[in-house]
């Protein structure tokens, strides 16, 4: 018992761990139960009452893997056959001929595009400068320049997508760079598939529109909060005044609330009845902008979304959201709501260059924007007009940042400054060449799986695996007695321990991930077979029960040992094969070998340290 | 409760048979491939796949003339999972992903009053189809070179290559099985990754096996020097058997309950696996332990030789 008191005490931890890893996921079910009950404004209100717990509980729970819960795979590719055609000049006969020939190569090649295209250039003697760069260019410069387009393209587009992919409001996606030019998005749940693809594949828009003045902009939302508490619609009250008091208790409000207490819960309540819009929009007076705690975002979107309060909004208005939350001293994250002119000054078709870069005068990050003529004279009569003002920089639909115009910038060229980081910096220079320079994407790969049969999956997937556990568990018990109940327990624990590391580890369980587990069922027992053959060997020479138990567990662990490893190995190998869902299969496996040779292997046998010297005649291996 | 007691059947004086019949069995697995393959699935052919659902049951026939009216009249059609399910594959790829609507459009037409929902649809590249064939192959290939390093760093190098042997043979007679199978509708057998899968999966666990054996061959052999080598191969195999037949059991049975009660999409894993586990049972004993008694006995023999031409000039002294 003493020798093995770190032993029990690990393996107590590592139990309450996998109930600590698992409590998420139980709860998180229980939420579902109650939603799927709920209908529109009730679950809406239900979610935002428990936001932050639901929240937690689906961050910790484990996560489905698409082809479980239902949705859309999709996989990107910079067309750059496209591309190449969009920034060639001069095109003639010749090179679209040659690109016909580069698009019909690129299809099942895999060479990259640029390559084919210098070779059918080569082949013809034609040199690349005559439809690209600058005629002084070599084909190597231009080919690497092509390169690094191609390159930039694909971050563009992956800005692009994040940006609509967070508007569109699909819970949980998954959105990443795969290689150089490619990019994965899955999408759970989502049904619509066309609009899907609309959303990956269409043209970012980027336009320029300028923020309403701070008066008007507060005196809709003035009236957006009346309307909401019943008091009617346009009242002439000193708006100003009364915007002040309430930024003052917003901010207490938002104190008590961090501080949870109950007494500033009751009076957020009143307050909320009082101001249900203000409520979740904090204003600041001098800008007319708002501030949305992430949490209440979603909520803001469905009043701001009704039809009697958009009659609210003046025809020439429109609410937008900042792209990113930041966090602000109370360590909340909040949106910004920005209430602008609805028509864009000018879109950014007119922009030709934007890069990132320092500030040589007081090493800070800024961005410098050029535009061609037609644009620079635009330009100039807008900042001109506007000197003061700020002017938001909006990709489809979202503001990534909104500048004050300090004077008229007349030749086209502009800097913007005061951002925080270069990271920033260089996030808006992406977003300012997404407009002019559109990335085309192409569908490489797509798959859907309808809920039904995720659904479906689920259900069969459940039935095999506890069919599989019961009559392995039952032949267990008849095979080996009370030997039988100690693996079961490992089994048990084995699974659980699966589980718990996948939701510790934020891993997905797809459907070969289930087929994993409950091959992982027929295979777990396999080490104390190997065990209890070895100590019914051991018996049978006429050891004593201790010492066969002892020699059973240490004969047979060089065989599991290594049988464990080879298993592991292709496991392995097979993750980094895969894609998706295989990989929740060998990850499956993977935590599947080392739970059970900790399970199988140290648990049982610490279990039988201590019933055979306390309880010898109830040990029996069948 | 026991199934097999203490056994003394002589394995390995048996194994040229079976080396024969393992030969037969992947010649007509190697047949089967030639002439009728394993289908690809989308996966590595590229293409569009739709898996509908009619609300009521319908002939397949009719499925294939009304996906005919849009020039699809090459498509794959099959029955997947029950008659109300149908499997409708084409290599063709339109421009985007206009397959899924056209197919959808060309059978609500056809069939009105039959509600039909779309469970599942792919769609995959043919540069996509290309990358993943010779990943695949790769794959497979590194998994057999980490078993072989492993295992001949663990045991002997022979040990190695006799355990490797056995699951070349393994892979082959699954193959072949999936191939002559792969007309059971039932099962969806389709070269695609969960097929991958089981493959590599089989590697990792009709390794097991052999790798029990072998362990019980290095502590035979330690513990009884007087016995001739074969005799300790049959030991070893006699003193595991009845663990290789109950884990082997197990195994089995969880798959064929994958393969009866599972999700159609993991059938063609679960047949694959389940040949896999019985093939892999068996070439532990008469592949891999087989291939090592031969190699040790050739070897011994030539060490032998060597020993006599060199005794031989020092006797002629």
């Amino acid at each position: 018992m003493k020798k093995n008191r770190w032993k029990i005490i690990l393996i107590l931890i590592s139990i309450a761990g996998t109930l600590w890893y698992l409590y998420p996921t139980y709860k998180d079910i229980n939420y579902q139960k109650k939603l799927s009950q709920l209908r529109g404004e009730d679950s809406l209100k239900f979610v935002q009452e428990n936001l932050d717990d639901i929240q937690k509980v689906r961050q910790k729970r484990i996560k489905l893997g698409l082809d479980l819960q239902g949705g859309m795979y999709v996989s990107l590719e910079v067309d750059i056959v496209k591309m190449l055609d969009n920034l060639a000049k001069n095109k003639d006969e010749t090179f679209r001929q040659i690109l016909a020939e580069v698009k019909k190569e690129a299809l099942t090649s895999q060479e990259p595009v640029t390559s084919i295209l210098l070779r059918k250039f080569q082949e013809r003697g034609i040199r690349l400068s005559r439809y690209y760069g600058d005629i002084r260019q070599s084909d190597a410069e231009i080919i690497s320049e092509l390169e690094e387009q191609a390159e930039d393209a694909i971050d563009r587009a992956l800005e692009v997508i994040r940006n609509r992919v967070d508007k569109y409001g699909v819970a949980e996606p998954s959105i990443q760079k795969q290689g150089n030019n490619r990019i994965v998005v899955e999408l759970p749940g989502v049904k619509n598939r066309e609009e899907v693809r609309q959303l990956l594949q269409s043209t970012a828009v980027l336009e320029f529109k300028l923020l309403k003045p701070a008066d008007i902009a507060i005196k809709v939302m003035q009236s957006i909060d009346n309307y909401l508490a019943g008091k009617g619609v346009a009242d002439t009250v000193d708006t100003t005044n009364v915007v002040t008091q309430k930024q003052d208790t917003t901010k207490t409000i938002a104190e008590e609330l961090g501080a949870d207490t109950s007494a500033g819960l009751s009076e957020f309540e009143k307050f909320k009845k009082e101001h249900p819009f203000f409520a979740y929009v904090r204003v600041d007076e001098g800008t007319g902008i708002g501030f949305v705690m992430a949490r209440d975002k979603k909520m803001v979107d469905f009043i701001l979304s009704r039809p009697d309060v958009k009659n609210l909004i003046p025809p020439d208005f429109e609410f937008v959201w900042s792209a990113k939350p930041f966090t602000a001293q109370d360590g909340n994250q909040y949106y910004n709501l920005l209430a602008v002119k609805k028509d864009p000054e000018i879109t950014g078709k007119v922009i030709t260059e934007a890069r990132a870069t320092i500030d040589p005068d007081n090493n800070s990050p800024i961005v410098i924007m050029r535009m061609n003529s037609e644009g620079a004279r635009e330009w100039a009569r807008i900042t001109g007009a506007n000197i003061n003002k700020h002017i938001a920089i909006i990709l489809d639909g979202t503001a990534y940042s909104w500048p004050v115009v300090r004077t008229k910038i007349v030749g086209g060229s502009s800097q913007i400054e005061g951002l925080d980081s270069p990271e920033e910096a260089r996030l808006l220079e992406v977003v300012l060449k997404a407009g002019a320079l559109p990335a085309p994407l192409e569908i490489i790969e797509e798959r859907n799986v309808g809920p039904s049969l995720g659904e479906d999956s689920i259900q069969k997937g459940l039935k095999s695996a506890y069919l599989a556990f019961i009559i392995i568990a039952l032949f267990m018990i008849v095979y080996y007695l009370t030997g039988g109940i100690v693996a079961d327990l490992a089994l048990v624990l084995n699974i659980a321990f699966i589980l718990a590391v996948l939701a510790g580890f934020n891993a997905t369980l797809t459907l070969p991930g289930i087929a994993g587990i409950i091959l992982t069922i027929g295979v777990a027992v396999d080490a104390n077979v190997l065990i209890y053959e070895r100590i019914r060997e051991e018996l049978a020479i006429g050891r004593t029960l201790r010492s066969a138990i002892d020699e059973g567990y240490s004969k047979a662990f060089s065989a599991i040992f290594d049988s464990n490893v080879t298993t592991f190995l292709t496991a392995l190998i097979l993750y980094n094969f895969g894609s998706g869902p295989i990989q929740g299969f060998a990850l499956t496996l993977m935590i599947g070998i080392i739970a059970n040779l900790f399970s199988a292997v140290f648990i049982t046998k610490v279990i039988y340290d201590i019933v055979a010297d306390k309880y010898p005649t109830v040990v029996k291996f069948g | 409760m026991r199934f097999i007691g203490k056994t003394n059947i002589k394995f390995i004086e048996k194994r040229k048979i079976w080396y024969l019949v393992s030969l037969i069995v992947i010649l007509v697995g190697l047949i089967s491939i030639i002439f009728r393959g394993i289908p690809l699935g989308i996966d590595f052919l590229g293409g569009t796949e739709v898996i509908v659902r009619f609300e009521k049951p319908v002939a397949i026939g009719d499925v294939r003339s009304a996906i005919a009216q849009v020039g699809l009249a090459k498509s794959e059609i099959k029955i997947y999972g029950t008659h109300n399910e149908i499997l409708i594959r084409t290599s063709e790829q339109a421009e985007g992903t206009k397959m899924g609507e056209m197919i959808l459009s060309a059978l609500q037409s056809n069939f009105p009053d039959n509600k039909i929902t779309i469970l599942n649809e792919e769609k995959v590249g043919p540069r996509i189809g290309a990358e993943l064939r010779r990943k695949a192959f790769y794959t497979v290939l590194f998994s057999l070179i980490a078993m072989l390093i492993y295992i001949g760093l663990r045991f002997k190098p022979i040990y190695g290559l006799g355990a490797v042997a056995a699951l070349f043979h393994d892979v082959l007679v699954t193959l072949g099985f999936c191939s002559i199978f792969s007309t059971v509708s039932y099962l969806n057998i389709e070269m695609n990754q969960s097929l991958l899968a089981a493959f590599l999966t089989l590697v990792g666990l009709s390794v097991n096996d052999t790798v029990v054996v072998f362990d019980r061959i290095r502590e035979n052999l330690k513990l009884h020097k007087a016995l001739d080598f074969i005799s300790i191969v049959n030991k070893s195999i006699n003193e595991t058997l009845s663990r290789t037949i109950i884990t082997s059991g197990t195994v089995i049975v969880v798959l064929l309950i994958l393969l009866f009660v599972g999700s159609e999409v993991t059938r063609g894993f679960a047949f694959a696996l389940t040949i896999g586990i019985i093939t892999g049972t068996y070439s532990s004993i008469y592949i891999a332990s087989a291939i090592v008694v031969d190699f040790t006995l050739a070897r011994q023999r030539k060490a032998e030789k060597e020993k006599l031409l060199k005794k031989q000039p020092v006797s002629a002294k």
